[in-house]
């Protein structure tokens, strides 16, 4: 199993990357990994250098780089020679921490689609409160603009693929995520897709969810367009961080009664941010492309990067690509015959 | 050193297999994205096949003028 690091993505990249490599090879000593960067940048990081191959290269993508022209002008940054290295077969899955957008279309263009899946899309394994060891899987977060009803049944059956293989759910539920749970509910493309995933045999769909309900556990795959899964997931963080500001500040302003009830609390409130930090479930996964190609967060330390590669370990050991690209194989052969 | 004709063969094979069209509709006149409803990745996807069929270069702003089947005929016909 080899994976390809871009070693220089992310805010605190190459070191919380390469401890995070670090940790990961206790874990999985077998794994070959492909590390791309700088190589005076990683070397005082590199505690163990066995099943390591280093490429040095100096050139990187910011994260203010416009993605594609990025991807496509700067040809020796360590996204780029890691994803081509996949392309190539000289890996198996690539990871980075940098701009998503650039690895969105790194991906794309150069690791390339399962031919039948038209738009890949990008999905999280997001928490569900009161459960902290369960979840549902999230697509798409944002890899598309505009989506078609077609789009997001491919993304119902991989996020159920990944659900059940991956995540180990059986029969995993799948929703479509709507503005009203009734069928008739919703926009041309809800009601559209709606149909076709009613119609899909292989799916457990279990109809329409309010984002209301996301965190409640009532499905294990809850599919959108990525412009509404974008919206949805930013008013989720968006919420989440307001709240815990409100309770901070009123703490603060409460005077000495109110901070010995924080002390009192102070348990609750650690397993309570516990809770809501996922990072644990891996990364976000670009799916649909020929090989996994794994994002985790920015501001990620050496812990998510780890989970982020278990997560990776996983996908090629459940060969989740390979046998999506055999389903869809033989789908389209089907439906030729027809 | 292929010619015109060849290279119009290459094309077409790319779009036949990329946006799923019968060979006999590929002709010179065919409008990539009004004709064959591609989008922006499409498109992107589209160049960089050409870039990898024929090992050359196209920049985001040769790219932007290739229109029509004949125009990236013409453009790989003349940057060879």
């Amino acid at each position: 199993m080899k994976i390809a690091v871009d070693a220089m993505g992310g805010d605190f990249a190459p070191k919380a990357i390469i401890e995070g490599v670090m940790l990961a090879k206790q874990e999985f000593p077998t794994i070959e990994f492909q590390l791309y960067g700088n190589e005076e940048a990683i070397k005082p990081y590199l505690t163990d250098d066995t099943h390591i191959k280093l490429i040095h290269t100096d050139e990187k993508i910011e994260s203010d780089d416009e993605p594609v022209k990025a991807i496509r002008r700067k040809k020796q940054a360590s996204m780029v020679l890691a994803a081509k290295a996949v392309k190539n077969g000289e890996a198996d899955a690539m990871f980075s921490a940098g701009n998503t957008g650039a690895l969105l279309a790194a991906g794309l263009f150069i690791v390339g689609r399962i031919p039948q899946i038209e738009r890949p899309g990008l999905m999280t394994t997001m928490p569900v409160f009161g459960n902290k060891s369960a979840g549902f899987d999230f697509i798409d977060m944002g890899a598309n603009a505009d989506n078609k009803p077609e789009h997001l049944l491919d993304f119902a059956i991989l996020a159920s693929y990944y659900a059940e293989h991956v995540r180990g759910v059986k029969k995993p539920r799948v929703a479509l995520l709507n503005n009203g749970s009734e069928a008739s509910k919703g926009s041309d493309l809800t009601k559209k897709t709606y149909a076709l995933l009613e119609q899909e045999p292989g799916l457990n769909f279990i109809g329409n969810l309010e984002a209301r309900d996301l965190l409640t556990g009532a499905a294990d795959v809850v599919v959108t367009d990525g412009f509404t899964g974008n919206a949805v997931l930013k008013a989720t963080e968006g919420t989440a961080l307001a709240i815990t500001s409100l309770l901070k500040e009123s703490i603060l302003n409460s005077g000495l009664k109110g901070k010995l009830g924080a002390v009192l609390l102070k348990d609750s409130l650690k397993s309570m941010k516990n809770e809501l930090d996922y990072s644990s479930h891996g990364g976000a996964v670009l799916f649909g492309l020929k090989a996994p190609v794994v994002k985790t967060h920015g501001s990620t330390g050496p812990e998510a990067v780890q989970a982020t590669i278990r997560q990776i370990h996983k996908m090629l050991e459940q060969h989740v690509v390979s046998d999506l690209v055999a389903y869809y194989h033989e789908k389209s052969q089907l439906e030729s015959i027809d | 050193m292929l010619t015109r004709e060849e290279i119009l063969g290459k094309v077409r094979n790319i779009i036949v297999n990329h946006f799923d069209i019968e060979a006999e509709k590929v002709t010179e006149n065919l409008n990539i994205k009004a004709d064959l409803d591609a989008d922006s990745i499409s498109i992107m996807e589209f160049v960089l096949e050409l870039e990898d069929e024929f090992g050359t270069e196209i920049s985001d702003e040769d790219a932007e003028k290739i229109e029509t089947v004949g125009a990236a005929v013409d453009y790989i016909t003349n940057n060879l």
